[in-house]
């Protein structure tokens, strides 16, 4: 999971990093009379993407009508597909030197990457390779700790100072909250050996939240920011509005399959509403999943039919199609037609099943999506 | 060099082969023709499922089968313990299927099967087979038929897909891995260039791919290091998910242009492979050459 900036900085505030006093301003709500800080500040807005400063919503505000003006205008700001619905006001910080320092697992290595230049800021891609310094260390404390400290030691001064201490505490909360990413770019450093982390890139692990304390909670206080990491949490699976204006409602499972029948659902010209990686694996005997997923599609505003396609592995489709009539009863707001397309184990059962309900299936993909196509062509 | 051809006639024990899917798929890849020959449960009163007998501990189930492969079907939490124990009781060839295991666990886990010189498939995976011959894991009979296309993948239920079209095209598999859709695991699709390189069942390679980290363009990498000479195709899925958005598998996040689609095209066919976005194409495509 991607945290917004806002988010991670409060984190690592926790944690003893210097960050730039600031606050958090949503959409509708005031900027509060009393800052954290006198200014000039920085707004910026906070969405889970990069080059936020490129894109124009991260500006810089001397006096106060000017930060009111940039909140207005980057609050609602749609940058590649995603609405800005939250800014960070935070003190501007000046008299400083840009560095940059991050911590990645590197899949590659098998290890955790950690890198440094004294070379930080919104241009890093642009530095040449070798004012870079980087190294994989195993993934523990005194390792890491060690990979740290011959890294900083290649730089100068205050810079080897600062990358040294920011360093070693950072890699102390990479191991603590199980990080993927933390990247600090740029890490300020003062003339006298003082920094501050001027911005913070965490991406967390999904899959450990469940004994993560502080990160369960903070997507279950914030579900409206981490929409996609609560849904998993609180129904053990993935669910992702892709198009809120699409009118075909996905009942699928596999990530791969389902991401791949979106991008071919696409390309023939229709338009799919979510994607939907259920675990028909995961059911125990239990419909409520799919009486959630039937909810939920129901409530998109244009959908017109549902598709399902499993393809079952570890899925027996006898079960499959036995609670997803139970959920269909349960679920008298679902109203659209159906067009089903099933293949693996269990599927004689499946076809007494979905014939009984009265639900078109099909064992091939094509054929399934081209009854879809016909079904809204017709209509 | 990782092997993934396991020899056909290794012994196979199942950890949590008394849970639900233990049950199930211990009975079904025995049928498929795997030498199921124990399984581990810390259930003392279970002794015996489908026929199989079950041991309390790996120690025990090695000391009494002689195993040297393992199929792990455990929580996610409970992983990382299950692989130390399979690997401390001599086990040589790892197959974890379970979802969802914290990645620091399983970085923790490469190093120590690395160590011990552990061919470790998974997390995250629906597991490998020699077709006709041997599965471990959960790869459905109707996408299996013998033949000669090495196939990789991070998706589960995508393979299938592929593979089933493929099959009813009469294209088989040479070796099938489900390599998994997570970041860290035992074995990438790199690591099995050299091998597929030197199969001689193996005429051709497809990758089933999806968006997200740098697999495919380490992959991209590898062919080009190695001088894979047979044909490469690659199916990648995911071109039009969201930014910023993990797509079910923990791998599958695009931040920025790093793991995106138009990344690992460009790499992949600098390097000679043929990139389709589409079953269709994909399976059209590797007709045409194989």
């Amino acid at each position: 999971m991607y945290i917004i900036e806002h988010d991670a900085k409060e984190l690592l505030a926790l944690r003893g990093v210097p960050v730039p006093a600031g606050c958090l301003v949503e959409a509708g709500i005031a900027i509060p009379a009393q800052l954290p800080s006198a200014g000039p500040w920085v707004v910026k807005g906070q969405i889970t993407m990069g080059g936020r400063g490129k894109a124009g919503i991260i500006r810089k505000a001397a006096a106060s009508e000017e930060l009111e003006r940039h909140v207005r205008s980057i609050l609602g700001t749609t940058v590649r597909g995603r609405t800005v619905s939250a800014v960070r006001i935070e003190q501007q910080i000046r008299g400083a030197a840009e560095l940059y320092l991050s911590l990645l697992l590197d899949a590659a290595s098998g290890g955790v990457r950690v890198i440094m230049s004294d070379r930080g800021g919104v241009e890093i891609e642009a530095v040449p390779a070798n004012e870079i310094k980087s190294e994989v260390a195993p993934l523990n404390a005194d390792a890491l700790a060690a990979c740290v400290l011959r890294l900083a030691g290649s730089f100068q001064n205050v810079a080897a100072h600062a990358l040294r201490n920011a360093g070693q505490r950072l890699a102390r909360i990479f191991l603590e909250f199980e990080m993927q990413l933390i990247e600090i770019n740029p890490l300020f450093v003062y003339p006298d050996g003082s920094w501050v982390a001027g911005d913070a890139k965490l991406v967390s692990d999904d899959n450990a939240l469940p004994r993560q304390a502080e990160l369960h909670a903070l997507v279950e206080s914030r579900a409206g920011v981490y929409p996609e990491a609560a849904l998993k949490l609180a129904h053990g699976f993935d669910y992702v509005v892709v198009d809120p204006d699409g009118d075909i409602g996905l009942l699928t499972t596999g990530a791969g399959l389902s991401m791949m029948l979106i991008d071919e659902l696409r390309t023939v010209g229709l338009k799919p509403y979510n994607f939907l990686d259920v675990r028909t694996g995961g059911f125990r005997g239990d419909p409520a999943r799919l009486v959630n997923v039937l909810k939920w599609i129901s409530a998109g505003r244009h959908i017109r039919i549902m598709l399902i396609n499993i393809f079952a592995g570890i899925t027996d489709l006898g079960e499959f199609s036995r609670l997803l009539v139970t959920a269909l009863q349960q679920v008298p707001e679902f109203k659209v037609p159906v067009v089903a397309r099933l293949a693996g184990n269990g599927l004689s059962d499946a076809r007494r099943a979905f014939e009984q309900a009265g639900i078109k299936l099909y064992t091939e993909l094509d054929e399934a999506i081209a009854e879809v196509q016909r079904q809204l062509g017709a209509a | 060099m990782i092997n993934p051809r396991i020899d056909t006639t290794a012994g196979v024990i199942v950890q949590g082969i008394t849970g639900r899917a233990g049950r199930q798929h211990s009975r079904i890849m025995k049928d498929y023709g795997t030498r199921i020959v124990g399984g581990v449960s810390p259930r003392m009163e279970v002794r015996d499922v489908n026929g199989i007998p079950v041991f309390p501990d790996c120690r025990a189930a090695v000391d009494a089968t002689g195993a040297t492969a393992c199929v792990a079907l455990v929580g996610a939490l409970q992983l990382l313990a299950a692989i130390q124990e399979a690997v401390a009781a001599g086990i040589k060839y790892l197959v974890t299927p379970t979802e969802g295991m914290p990645v620091h666990d399983a970085l923790k886990a490469l190093h120590l099967t690395r160590d011990a010189d552990v061919t470790w498939i998974g997390p995250s995976t629906p597991g490998m087979a020699v077709p006709g011959q041997v599965k471990l894991g959960f790869l459905p009979n109707d996408s299996l038929r013998p033949g000669t296309l090495g196939l990789m993948s991070k998706s589960g239920t995508l393979s299938y897909e592929a593979g089933y079209r493929l099959a009813q095209r009469g294209i088989g598999q040479s070796v099938w891995v489900g390599v998994g859709g997570d970041p860290i695991k035992g074995t990438r699709y790199a690591d099995l260039v050299p091998f597929y390189a030197a199969d001689a069942a193996t005429r051709g390679l497809l990758i089933i791919g999806e968006i997200g980290g740098h697999e495919e363009e380490d992959f991209a990498a590898a062919l080009i290091q190695h001088r894979f000479e047979k044909p490469v195709f690659a199916l990648i899925a995911g071109r039009s998910a969201p930014e910023g958005v993990t797509m079910g598998h923990a791998g599958a996040l695009v931040h920025g242009s790093h793991g995106s689609f138009e990344s690992k095209r460009v790499a992949l066919n600098a390097a000679g492979a043929q990139v389709f976005s589409s079953l269709g194409e994909m399976v059209e495509g590797v007709a045409r050459r194989l």
